[in-house]
């Protein structure tokens, strides 16, 4: 109920989907309206259920591809569009990927490399270390390999993205696992279907072998909390504090630091509260002379992702405008194809109906009102169907992209696949409602006896 | 020029061309239909009856001249005027029946009212009406499938009546049936013009069809060529018709 007063709440906020919800009130009153002529078309509609069953099921599966397209592209499109407010900055290393830079930076950047009375400083910061490792070694296979990001505990609610749509249990959950953590630095979290992966469950401990920190193995890593299926599903946390003291351990037991002891610190985040702050901070920290060796760039989370997926550009290009359009003609001609013929078989039908008194445009809104139901009804349900089966059933898209494991299908879906389903149903009955519109009562008759 | 005529057609000509070819198919013809007046229509094939019906029904413009039915020159319509004024103003009596295959007997005779401002008590008390008149009140639930040809031509005919119209056009009505539904629905026909005082204007082959009417007015080559009295019409029945090409 609370979801559905929130959403309703939030309509004016959007006006596409205003517009939509709208255009589905105002169809539902038409259809209760004209329930008669709405029978008839669905009546007609069932004198050939094969016809119609195939016609819907393949703009069914045009709709499914589209929506999955469409999933993937959305929410790349939402991950790169730059926000006016409360901006995530993000510093990397310069000239390289992937960005290692010293943790020393750490305590400067998260002040913004503020130094002048003048400067300005970030509202909060979050620094990121990667350990990727596995928990055998030898046999080292995907189902026993796991991601951490290494941070400070206390960030993790307040930087962390996402955090926000995990449901009440999930975020105690999470909570009760970070304060675990913060009391214990050998504590983790993982994500509930790496933990299946790896055939392990919150309370065992397991004992990490490094795959990007040599000789930088992690015992009694104990799980404490599981993050729950999605975003982070197969991602793995632990106290930065953790890798950290491994490196130093590491130089007291070799005499020397670790190779990558002054490579730990992969990106720092910075929450700026506009985009005049987010130009301050980015250009003191890109001008300090604190962060010179290696040199390190600043920008907003949106551009860099943008940046990295700048190598998918013509793919993504090529889908959005290519792919999409032709999977939308196929769909109109599908359409136009079945209620053509079904036009054609029933010319003496419309005859008769324009002899009773039905008008031209009454004879075109009842085969555009069986192609919008056609159209509407496959849309509708081909969507929904891809919004249960992807995002509740299989955990989403799963083809992974960038930083994206796997794309879910947004409950927006809904909106594209009626709106998909009844545009393209439009367009591929256009013709035959022309055709069917301009029947001769007088020929067709002179034909039939 | 009478002046209690339903319909009046003026001088009319109406012609097709095929390429640079003209083909007449009614040429000046003038014709005057009493109200009330149940009249038959007759003639060898290619005569142009079926175009002057449809000419008296609003479904064809002439080429040239005028068709009044009552106050209304229909000759001067545009389509969808045309439409909105048969919604009201005739009901057609087809040879094939012509029910939607996919709705019952009631929903077929509704279909005509769908197009009125009516309440849907107002649609429920003249389809059952109309049903009722044609004898059929049990069938109504009845798609045309599981309906006999007389059957579905009562059906025709309750559409035809459902909306109360000036004019009732019949197109062949029994030139589908077998001689004993024929002269059921020739009964009833005849039923309807003397209850409810229809004008009546019927195409026919059939001689026994003809008889029923009160005038019948041969067509030959597009012209009215003589008027005649029911009994003049030809002694026959409709196996004759069957034979005779249209």
């Amino acid at each position: 109920m609370n979801r559905l007063i929130d959403f309703l709440v939030s309509l004016p906020d959007d006006p596409l989907r205003f517009l939509a919800v709208a255009g589905v009130i105002l169809a539902l009153a038409a259809m209760l309206y004209y329930r008669k002529p709405v029978a008839f078309i669905a009546k007609s509609l069932l004198r050939n259920k094969v016809r119609t069953i195939l016609t819907g099921l393949a703009t069914g599966l045009f709709v499914l591809i589209v929506t999955l397209v469409w999933s993937v592209l959305s929410f790349l499109s939402l991950v790169t569009q730059e926000k006016a407010k409360d901006l995530k900055a993000i510093v990397t290393e310069r000239w390289q990927i992937p960005s290692q830079m010293p943790f020393a930076y750490a305590t400067d950047l998260a002040d913004g490399g503020a130094t002048k009375k003048d400067d300005v400083k970030p509202t909060d910061s979050m620094t990121w270390q990667f350990y990727g490792g596995t928990l055998d070694p030898v046999n080292r296979t995907r189902e026993n390999t796991v991601f951490f990001f290494g941070m400070d505990p206390k960030k993790i609610l307040t930087m962390m993205d996402g955090i926000d749509e995990f449901s009440a249990q999930d975020r105690a959950n999470l909570e009760k696992g970070i304060q675990l953590m913060e009391e214990d630095k050998r504590r983790v979290v993982i994500g509930i279907e790496r933990l299946r992966a790896m055939n392990k469950r919150v309370g065992e401990r397991i004992k990490i072998y490094s795959l990007n920190y040599k000789d930088l193995d992690l015992d009694e890593c104990e799980i404490v909390a599981a993050f729950p299926e999605g975003r982070y599903g197969q991602s793995g946390l632990m106290h930065r504090d953790r890798i950290n003291d491994a490196l130093d351990q590491y130089k007291a037991k070799n005499g020397k630091p670790h190779p990558m002891a002054d490579r730990t610190l992969n990106l720092v985040w910075l929450k700026v509260p506009d985009t005049a702050t987010y130009a301050k901070v980015a250009e003191q920290v890109e001008t300090s002379p604190k962060f010179s060796s290696p040199s390190v760039k600043c920008e907003t989370a949106s551009s860099g992702v943008a940046s990295f997926l700048d190598a998918y550009k013509d793919l993504l290009w090529i889908v959005q405008w290519l792919l999409v359009p032709v999977l939308m003609v196929c769909m109109a001609l599908v359409i136009c194809a079945a209620i053509s013929i079904s036009v054609r078989e029933r010319r003496t039908e419309m005859a008769v109906l324009k002899v009773l008194g039905y008008s031209p445009n009454h004879i075109m809104a009842l085969v555009l009102g069986e192609a919008l139901f056609i159209g509407g009804g496959a849309g509708l349900l081909s969507a929904g169907g891809a919004y249960i089966l992807f995002t509740h059933v299989l955990g989403g898209i799963k083809i992974p992209i960038a930083f994206f494991p796997a794309f879910m299908v947004p409950p927006d879906a809904l909106w594209w696949g009626l709106g998909l389903g009844v545009t393209t149903g439009f367009l591929g009955s256009i013709v035959p409602a022309v055709f069917a519109m301009s029947v001769k009562v007088s020929q067709v008759f002179s034909k039939v006896s | 020029m009478s002046s209690e005529a339903i319909v009046r057609v003026r001088g009319v000509h109406k012609y097709f061309r095929r390429g640079s070819e003209q083909i007449d198919v009614l040429m000046d013809l003038s014709l005057d239909v009493p109200e009330g007046e149940f009249m038959a229509l007759m003639g060898p094939s290619g005569s142009g009856k079926t175009t002057l019906l449809n000419l008296i029904a609003g479904l064809d413009q002439p080429s040239e001249g005028e068709v009044w039915v009552g106050e209304n020159l229909i000759s001067r319509m545009s389509e969808a005027q045309l439409a909105k004024w048969r919604t009201r103003h005739v009901g057609f009596v087809f040879q094939f029946y012509h029910l939607l295959p996919v709705l019952t007997a009631y929903e077929n005779v509704e279909l005509p009212l769908l197009l009125l401002p009516l309440s849907s008590a107002a649609r429920k008390r003249q389809v059952t009406t109309a049903l009722d008149l044609v004898g059929l009140t049990d069938r109504m639930k009845h798609r045309p499938g599981q309906l006999s040809g007389g059957q579905q031509q009562r059906v025709g005919i309750a559409r035809a009546l459902v909306t109360d119209p000036t004019l009732i056009v019949a197109d062949e009505p029994t030139g589908d049936l077998d001689s004993r539904s024929a002269e059921e629905i020739l009964d009833l026909i005849g039923e309807v013009r003397k209850s409810l005082g229809k004008t009546i204007i019927m195409v026919t082959h059939d001689p026994r069809a003809a008889r029923r009417a009160e005038r019948v007015l041969h067509l030959e080559k597009g012209r009215l060529v003589d008027e005649a009295t029911p009994e003049d019409a030809p002694r026959g029945g409709s196996d004759q018709f069957q034979e005779a090409p249209r």
